[in-house]
């Protein structure tokens, strides 16, 4: 049977387009990616400049202020400002406020002072955010892993130039004193 | 101040649980200072809320079990895509994303931090699925996905995967305490009251209807008041005479006059046999300090607290229903004490404590600097358009 060229022609259209729809869904989803980084970026940002003003408070024993000050300065001082490269200094931030903030009763002391007591309450809805938006972005690079993966895309290079996303290890845990 | 964009696939003045929770969201948002516009099918554009844009009148269609009323067509998709250019929103908060209507072309149309509230739960069913398909490649532009209880949160991952934070109903918990009964109805007499669509099966008025005879034996005096639009005369005529005459239906009912619906009844049921998430009808009666008796769905006993704060029949069993409302009739001690637990119960769902939870998933998906923008490959030819294909660097973030 002679294939006709309008049926060739409808083929190859229909090819054509399940390409191009494809490839568009990899860019929205690229986009996706690139919108959770930055909103994760800017929440740690905030997070890491709440710790440094945490650690200049005068209520806050030197030791732990000292220890709160590098960790904070460490996640904000890396060149390039970038997420993937910073991402574990931003885990060991999380580390140390889990280390730091865990007795219920100097938290509580701390907080005799107001601007201490502000500061803690925005560190606790900073994050609030930190967890939320990385959950975002987790969810972004699993959807999006699934379309890279299927064997079509890889074949056609539907992807181009983007490169392979990648899941962000981050420990969001929220340090017990404030967590109520 | 963030400017948020909202958009509600259901129609504005229709009641229905979406729109009401999208009417409560948006005026907790505004309270708090920020900017919130709302696009939402209307069936008449007067008396609209100043932040609401129509997209005109809706079509009704049959979706998931429910007559909806939906919106869709080349005009809407164009005034959605206007209201996106011209709104500058920080962030896109769409409601029940697989509703075919308004959500899914506010999704085509937009790229930027986008919000999905899923608010249904409802079985895999084929029709819902080949839905998924097709509005899968929508949800994979939604950033953050908020489900409104655990229910409708399970329904999100078997179609989609993923996963999504729970955020609750709210409940205008001020607006419902100053609630009064209706002239005729109250303390003296009394009273059932039913609140649905009377026509739709799976709000259960039938359940109802067919324990009404055995309820009447003992409490002869009892009147039914039902509430909502549709016809329902097949099944109040299997009712005898005596029966149906002790029932009184007033159909649609204004916003402003359901708090006193629901204060008009000594107790309301809630006789749902299926694809509730939430019930947030429970939660509007109790507010209204009226005791509540539900079906024991997953969603009712939840909000229940298992008996705890309202009384649970088993569900479709109309003698186990006529039970219970005899039981409690009988009780007033146990009415007084339905109230008050009823009452503490809904503090908890207030929505000004509901909202700050929402603005905290915004905060977390919103990017200064990047507002939501028309997207152009989600219209063909704008894809046409494009050779490589690489995501736009946003180098000034």
């Amino acid at each position: 049977m002679n294939l006709n060229s309008w049926q060739a022609f409808l083929i190859i259209s229909i090819a054509i387009w399940y390409l191009s729809h494809q490839a568009g869904r990899l860019d929205r989803l690229h986009h996706r990616i690139e919108v959770s980084v930055a909103a994760l970026d800017g929440n740690l940002g905030r997070r890491a400049g709440i710790v440094s003003e945490l650690a200049n408070s005068p209520v806050v024993d030197p030791v732990t202020s000292a220890v709160l000050a590098q960790a904070a300065h460490d996640a904000l001082a890396v060149e390039p400002h970038d997420l993937v490269e910073r991402i574990d200094l931003e885990t060991e931030l999380t580390e140390v406020l889990l280390a730091s903030l865990d007795e219920d009763d100097e938290v509580a002391e701390w907080r005799t002072d107001i601007a201490t007591s502000q500061l803690l309450d925005d560190l606790t809805i900073a994050c609030g955010r930190v967890h939320l938006s990385h959950t975002f972005h987790t969810d972004a690079v699993n959807d999006c892993l699934n379309i890279r993966n299927q064997w079509i895309v890889r074949f056609f290079r539907l992807a181009g130039y983007a490169e392979l996303p990648t899941f962000l290890k981050l420990d969001t845990r929220l340090p017990s004193s404030l967590s109520n | 101040m963030l400017r948020i964009g909202i958009v509600c696939p259901y129609a504005w003045d229709i009641p229905g649980g979406v729109s009401a929770h999208v009417r409560d969201l948006a005026n907790a948002l505004i309270r708090k200072g920020y900017y919130v516009s709302v696009i939402a099918p209307a069936e008449s554009d007067d008396d609209l809320p100043f932040y609401v844009e129509s997209t005109g009148k809706p079509r009704a269609v049959r979706y998931n079990g429910s007559v909806a009323r939906l919106s869709f067509g080349p005009l809407v998709a164009r005034r959605v895509s206007k209201w996106i250019e011209q709104g500058q929103f920080d962030v896109l908060h769409v409601h029940e994303p697989l509703a075919p209507s308004v959500s899914v072309l506010a999704c085509w149309a937009a790229k930027g931090p986008i919000v999905a509230t899923w608010h249904s739960s409802m079985d895999r069913s084929r029709v819902i699925l080949s839905l998924a398909k097709l509005a899968q490649t929508v949800m994979e532009k939604v950033t953050a996905r908020i489900a409104v209880s655990p229910a409708a949160r399970q329904t999100m991952i078997e179609h989609l995967g993923g996963d999504a934070v729970i955020i609750p109903n709210g409940v205008d918990v001020q607006y419902f305490a100053s609630a009064e009964p209706m002239d005729g109805w109250g303390a003296e007499q009394k009273s059932l009251v039913f609140f649905g669509r009377v026509d739709e099966p799976r709000k259960g008025l039938a359940v109802l209807m067919s324990a009404l005879p055995k309820i009447r034996t003992v409490f002869p005096d009892l009147k039914v008041l039902i509430a909502g639009p549709g016809n329902c005369d097949d099944v109040l005529d299997e009712l005898s005479d005596e029966d149906r005459a002790s029932v009184t239906q007033i159909g649609l009912v204004d916003q402003n006059e359901k708090p006193n619906v629901y204060a008009s009844g000594t107790v309301y049921i809630a006789p749902n046999t299926g694809g509730e998430s939430f019930g947030i009808v429970l939660l509007e009666a109790m507010a209204s300090g009226t005791p509540v008796i539900a079906s024991d769905l997953a969603a009712f006993k939840r909000v229940l607290q298992d008996g705890e704060s309202g009384k649970l029949f088993t569900n479709e069993d109309s003698d186990s229903l006529a039970q219970a409302v005899i039981d409690l009739l009988n009780d007033e001690e146990e009415q007084e004490r339905l109230r008050a637990a009823g009452k503490a119960r809904v503090v908890e769902f207030d929505w000004d404590t509901v909202a700050d939870e929402v603005i905290e998933v915004y905060r977390a998906v919103t990017v200064p600097g990047l507002t939501v923008e028309p997207d152009m490959a989600g219209q063909v030819l704008g894809r046409l358009g494009r050779l490589r294909i690489l995501p736009e660097k946003e180098s000034d973030l």
